[in-house]
């Protein structure tokens, strides 16, 4: 029996260690503005309660952080409004179907899903109650009390592929990438049209890491990039990961979700972010005044809801004033990002000259374009 | 240390455990410059003795002087500090480490662990010495035994030992190793430590001794030079008691052979040869007794026979049928019992109730099970006659066998293995460890089966129960078969000759 | 000088099954009331929450029971193995292997009727799982090689196997490359309990226990694994193959786990996907134990273990971050099994020797 002894104490450890491993994971404590003392007893004056369910901790500096800074925005717009949150919920149903019904369960109206993969979870959840609306970022299937919203990130990642083609010297840009769908995979094709839209000659290299959040992993994969000549590394992650690995090795880096300067100072150029506050506040604005529609979202500059990080001080005062032009072009609906002509990795041309891709074309994207070095795994 | 002066002085020393004196009115002297003998049967109290010199018992009562100064140990460190070091029969090394590693780890300092050049160049000089050749960079599993040996050596010499035991250090080794070890062992004698040596096998004693003392039942009965002495008296001490007159109370009757070895060899646990070129036969009706110091092939022999164990060359035939190499089950189902030496776990298992004890030779029994299940009552029914029969006490038979006594766990596990009906029943050492009332019990049921015609292996250390038992005897010596000897015909001398390695005049059976 | 040491028990306490965890328990609440209050939450406000939220309503106990299902299954299989001696830490594997073979039967006949996918689903899931449990078995048995090990490694391997699937050959044509399979067709879904997510693979669970129970309990085969377990000399004595223990014990061990993952994918993600396991094969070990591998035990072990993780989430909810939460459940398991100490030893204090 002793053996076993050992061996229940090893696996018990191991338990215990995962537990605390995903503890630390968490990193920061929230913001502790869940004001549960000073919600009002149920029945009179009652505040709309309205929470989020998060992929990652909030203290991820990337992605989550970005939709909680959201959710803060929110509450401070809107008095008569209750938020909260569940944060490092799993993407499978086990977990994120218990999750969103619970919220439910405790009085919650608004309910915003902040990952894809809790696509089925929400809709499965929503047919059940159809008098919460849910909202499902980056999302395609919608109900009539499901609405999906997203912003046109290739904007400001056009942008940013500008100031990086701009930057690099051996003309080697390394891209951290999540997952092979076809958002990330439109990330990565404006961002190399930005690049090329500066310097033609340079190349835009892909490592997929297959996980949104893994700061370990990531950084591994922009190591492996930078030692592959890259002298730039942009990603689509949802941490700062890359962009340390860039400041370590004296190379420069690109943001993605919030301004990353704090992360790599030295290193971030810039950078496309999110700004989800006004969405939320217009969205829950909405559902309070009962004008709320089931709709796809799909935000643009001009929306707000996002934008471009504030330049690092390497960016020089040319490259600065170059894209602040690209970027006024945008705002006034004069350059589209998506218009022809356009080539696929094969050279062949995709988009003919004179003709801009539909937002459908855009979200099934599947194809790199030319000057992307990497593949998308094919079933 | 100079030659001849005293090391170790025990007096008189007595200790005793709850209903055992291990160790009455022990004398021990060892000098500087000596190997001395430590000659005894199991259970003659060596151990107790040396445990105690060791600091892993006090004593009771007595007196030990080490290097003239009186002591009692408290601890094991307290007789290391004192030069006292022991190398046990199983070895206390680390597989994976490096001699030096193991050497540095037995050291009882930290800081050993930090100078590991300084431990190689030291162990460089002993192997200069003692002629104790060993890689220090070796790992300890890719050693052979006799190496190994020489790095527990090496350790004790290491932290500064003149004074030390070694535990049957020849059992495990080849007849060259054993040589060389004693060549080892002169020098360090000759360089003034002394050192004694456990052991039963007296042409060692004879060869490579000075003094010889020889324990009985717990007392030292005799201390002799060894040039004052020979094998015979030594092996009259050793077993020596007096035989009670023992009154053969009856006698077999033997009928058809059930069992024949021919030309057995097998090979022990640890790799060398357990048994050399046994021939043996066991009749229907007869009590075939097997004498012999524990150790030399015993239960080697009963694992054989009963498929436990394969044998690497020989014929094992089992009423006229060739059972040679084949599963225990076939063996069970042959009509073999078996009464294990480990009764404890082998012969029972003790977190079991009695009903599941006697469903280990049954379970596959019509009349126990039907289908994939057991018939629970049957089985208890059956539980019950046999406590009954065999007047075996305990509490409930719902409760683990391992609250049983001694005696009665005995009884429990000789009643399902007589109750099988076998033709035969190979019983090692049955009676060890039980009182004088369970005792009696387990002779009668030997003797009985014997009655109904049975065959008898009876493995046994007492001399006296094999006289009282057998019908005809052979002694077991280093895996080999001295003789056999009709019991009638022999006497307690002539069996201790042949234990202590003399092959019998009367050749093989 | 040490003043206290922990001393063998002579005799185990009465009721020691009963009080010990009851007291770890208690001092784990306690424990985590003042890391609780530390940071500023009311301990008993939290408590009550995470004991309203897994047992107190029918919506939290039917989740609690979700959860307690896979973990039932796997601790069972693993109480197998472990009664033998045998420390099959694969459940994990064994329940990946399970799901990815329920789901290329679910994908490969889409349009067979529920008679006829479920129970090739659970067929091909018991093969595969039993076939992981089997596969470290083998040189276990005939050349002793250490099965904790092997059992461990071949986890990385399912899971690895598993995820190649589906960021490859099976993943779903209409899933935007997302590393997701297809949804299973109806056909391949196991019902479930009225609105509640509790599937049908309750059933199976308690079948097993009953099964496991039966089997230890009155037929020879369990007597063997009884014997083989507590002595291989004396089961070799009785002529009991423990080569044939072994094997047989690691497939149905693994068989088991290999159903839980069947039951997992056919009925509540309902297609395969990475994370499918948040560690039920880990927790398995830690329940069988618990439980001292009997089996109704681990029924109830499974379905406490169960609502310690799904009322987790609910904590968050309370301003307590993920991070607090994780924290609180790892103290809660540490005391817990920290006390099993004592159901063999107990403290003595030695003060200064004599």
């Amino acid at each position: 029996m002793m053996k076993m002894k050992k061996l229940f104490g090893l696996a018990a450890m191991l338990v215990v260690m995962a537990l605390v491993v995903a503890g630390c994971g968490g990193g920061q404590t929230p913001a502790s503005t869940d004001k549960k003392e000073d919600a009002p007893k149920e029945g009179t004056g009652e505040k709309l309660k309205v929470a989020y369910i998060y992929v990652g901790p909030v203290g991820d500096a990337g992605w989550t952080y970005a939709h909680d800074q959201g959710r803060q925005y929110l509450e401070k717009e809107l008095p008569n409004i209750e938020t909260s949150f569940v944060e490092s919920v799993p993407e499978t149903p086990a977990d994120a179907e218990r999750v969103l019904t619970d919220l439910v369960n405790k009085g919650n109206k608004v309910i915003f899903a902040t990952s894809f993969g809790y696509m089925d979870s929400v809709l499965k959840v929503a047919k059940k109650y159809p008098d919460v609306i849910f909202l499902h970022c980056s999302g395609y299937k919608t109900d009539k009390n499901v609405g999906t919203y997203f912003g046109r990130m290739y904007q400001p990642r056009f942008l940013s592929g500008m100031a990086a083609g701009k930057q690099t010297k051996s003309n080697t840009i390394g891209f951290v990438a999540a997952m092979p769908i076809p958002e990330v995979v439109w990330g990565i094709n404006s961002f190399t049209l930005g690049v090329k839209s500066v310097n033609p000659t340079a190349k835009v290299k892909v490592v997929w890491t297959n996980t949104w959040y893994d700061p370990a992993k990531e950084k591994d994969a922009a190591k492996s990039l930078l030692d592959a000549g890259a002298d730039v590394i942009a990603m689509h992650q949802d941490t700062p990961g890359p962009m340390q690995a860039a400041e370590e090795k004296g190379a420069f880096s690109v943001g993605y979700n919030t301004d990353m300067r704090q992360f790599a100072p030295k290193a971030v150029l810039t950078g496309p972010v999110w700004n989800w506050g006004p969405y939320y506040v217009n969205t829950v604005k909405a559902v309070i005044d009962g004008t709320w529609k089931s709709e796809q979202y799909f935000g643009s500059m001009a929306d707000g809801i996002i934008d471009l990080a504030p330049y690092g001080d390497m960016v020089s005062e040319d490259v600065r004033k170059l894209v602040d032009e690209k970027k006024q072009a945008i705002l006034d609906g004069k350059f589209e990002v998506f218009a022809g002509p356009i080539k696929d990795q094969s050279g062949a041309v995709k988009v003919p000259e004179g003709k801009t891709m539909t937002d459908e074309e855009v979200l099934n994207m599947m194809w790199f374009v030319e000057g992307v070095d990497g593949s998308i795994p094919k079933k | 240390m100079g030659i001849n002066d005293i090391l170790v002085e025990m007096k008189g020393i007595t200790k005793a455990f709850p209903g055992v004196l291990a160790n009455d009115q022990v004398n021990l002297t060892v000098r500087a410059g000596e190997i001395h003998a430590l000659l005894g049967e199991n259970g003659a109290g060596k151990s107790t003795l040396m445990s105690i010199l060791t600091g892993l018992y006090r004593y009771d009562q007595g007196e030990l002087a080490v290097h003239g100064k009186k002591v009692n140990f408290n601890s094991p460190r307290d007789a290391i500090a004192e030069g006292i070091g022991m190398v046990h029969q199983h070895f206390k090394l680390v597989s994976t480490f490096t001699v030096t590693e193991n050497v540095a780890m037995g050291s009882d300092s930290w800081g050993a662990i930090l100078k590991l050049d300084q431990i190689e160049k030291k162990l460089a000089a002993f192997s200069m010495e003692y002629g104790l050749q060993i890689d220090p960079k070796a790992k300890v599993w890719q050693l052979s035994i006799g190496e190994q040996q020489r790095v527990e050596i090496v350790k004790l010499l290491f932290r500064g030992a003149d004074i030390l035991i070694l535990d049957e250090p020849t059992a495990v080794l080849t007849p060259q190793e054993a040589n060389d070890l004693y060549i080892v062992l002169r020098k360090m004698a000759d360089e003034g430590k002394g050192v004694i040596v456990i052991t039963h096998k007296m042409q060692e004693v004879i060869e490579h001794a000075d003094m010889v003392t020889v324990m009985r039942g717990g007392k030292s009965v005799a201390t002799v030079p060894k040039d004052y002495t020979d094998e015979t008296e030594l092996a009259r001490l050793m077993v020596g008691r007096e035989l009670d007159l023992v009154h053969k109370i009856e006698t077999g009757a033997p009928g058809e052979v059930i069992l024949q070895l021919q030309e057995i060899t097998a090979v022990s646990d640890r790799g060398h040869k357990a048994l050399k070129d046994v021939n043996l036969i066991v009749r229907a009706g007869e009590i075939m007794g097997i004498a012999g110091v524990a150790g030399n092939g015993q239960r080697e022999l009963a694992e054989v026979i009963t498929g436990l164990r394969p044998i690497s060359a020989g014929q094992i035939t089992i009423n006229k049928v060739d059972m040679t190499n084949r599963q225990p089950l076939d063996i069970i189902k042959a009509g073999v019992a078996h009464i294990p030496e480990d009764r404890h776990n082998t012969g029972l298992v003790p977190n079991l109730d009695a009903y599941e004890n006697i469903l280990l030779k049954h379970y596959l029994d019509k009349d126990f099970r039907k289908g994939p299940f057991i018939l629970w009552s049957a089985l208890s029914q059956y539980t019950q006659t046999l406590i009954n029969k065999f007047d075996i006490k305990l509490s409930v038979p719902e409760a683990p066998v391992k609250a049983m006594s001694g005696g009665n766990l005995q009884k429990l596990l000789l009643a399902r293995e007589i109750s099988m009906e076998p033709n035969l029943i190979i019983a090692v050492y049955p009676v060890r460890g039980l009182d004088i009332g369970a005792i009696q019990a387990v002779r009668g049921l030997l003797m009985e089966a014997r009655r109904e015609g049975k065959g008898v292996l009876l493995i046994s250390e007492e001399l006296d129960e094999l006289f009282l038992l057998a019908d005809r005897l052979a002694v077991l010596h280093e895996g080999e078969l001295m003789g056999v000897l009709e019991v009638e015909k022999t006497d307690i001398e002539e069996v201790g000759l042949m234990m202590a390695g003399k092959k019998g005049v009367k050749g093989c059976a | 000088m040490r003043l206290i040491t922990l001393e063998k028990r002579m005799s185990p306490i009465p009721m020691a099954g009963m009080v010990i965890p009851v007291i770890s328990i208690a001092l784990a609440l306690l424990a985590g009331g003042v890391f609780l209050a530390l940071s500023g939450k009311n301990p008993l406000e939290i408590y009550f929450t995470l004991f309203q939220s897994a047992f107190g309503s029918s919506y939290g106990f039917s989740e609690t029971v979700v959860k307690a299902i896979p973990l039932a299954l796997c601790a069972l299989g693993v109480s197998l193995a472990f009664r033998v001696q045998l420390w099959n830490i694969g459940a994990e594997g064994q329940f990946y292997m399970g799901a990815m073979a329920a789901t290329w039967v679910a994908l490969t006949y889409p349009e067979g009727s529920r008679w006829v996918v479920l129970p090739a689903m659970f067929l091909a899931a018991a093969m595969a799982g039993g076939l992981w449990g089997l596969l470290p078995a083998i040189p276990r048995a005939f050349w002793k090689v250490n099965e904790t090990i092997t059992t461990l490694m071949l986890n990385y391997i399912a899971i690895f196997w598993v995820d190649f699937l589906i960021y490859g050959p099976w993943k779903d044509p209409n899933g935007y490359n997302f590393p997701l399979t297809a949804p299973f067709e109806l056909g391949a879904t196991l019902p479930s309990f009225g609105t509640s997510r509790v599937h049908y693979g309750l059933i199976l669970a308690l079948i097993a226990a009953l099964l496991v129970y039966i089997i230890l309990k009155y037929t020879v085969w369990g007597y063997q694994l009884k014997v083989v377990g507590e002595s291989q000399r004396a089961a070799k004595y009785a002529g009991m193959s423990i080569v044939k223990t072994i094997l047989l014990v690691m497939l149905i061990s693994g068989a088991l786990a290999g159903i839980a993952g069947m039951t997992e994918v056919a009925g509540i993600t309902q297609r395969l996907q990475q994370g499918l396991s948040p560690g039920y094969g880990y927790s398995a070990i830690i329940i069988a134990w618990l439980a001292r591998l009997n089996p109704w035990a681990i029924l109830l072990v499974s379905f406490l273990f169960g609502g310690l993780l799904s009322g987790g989430f609910s904590l968050q909810s309370m301003g307590l971050p993920a991070a607090s939460v994780y924290m609180l459940q790892g103290l809660i398991l540490f005391f817990i099994l920290g006390g099993e100490i004592f159901n063999s030893y107990r403290l003595k204090w030695i003060g200064g020797r004599s």
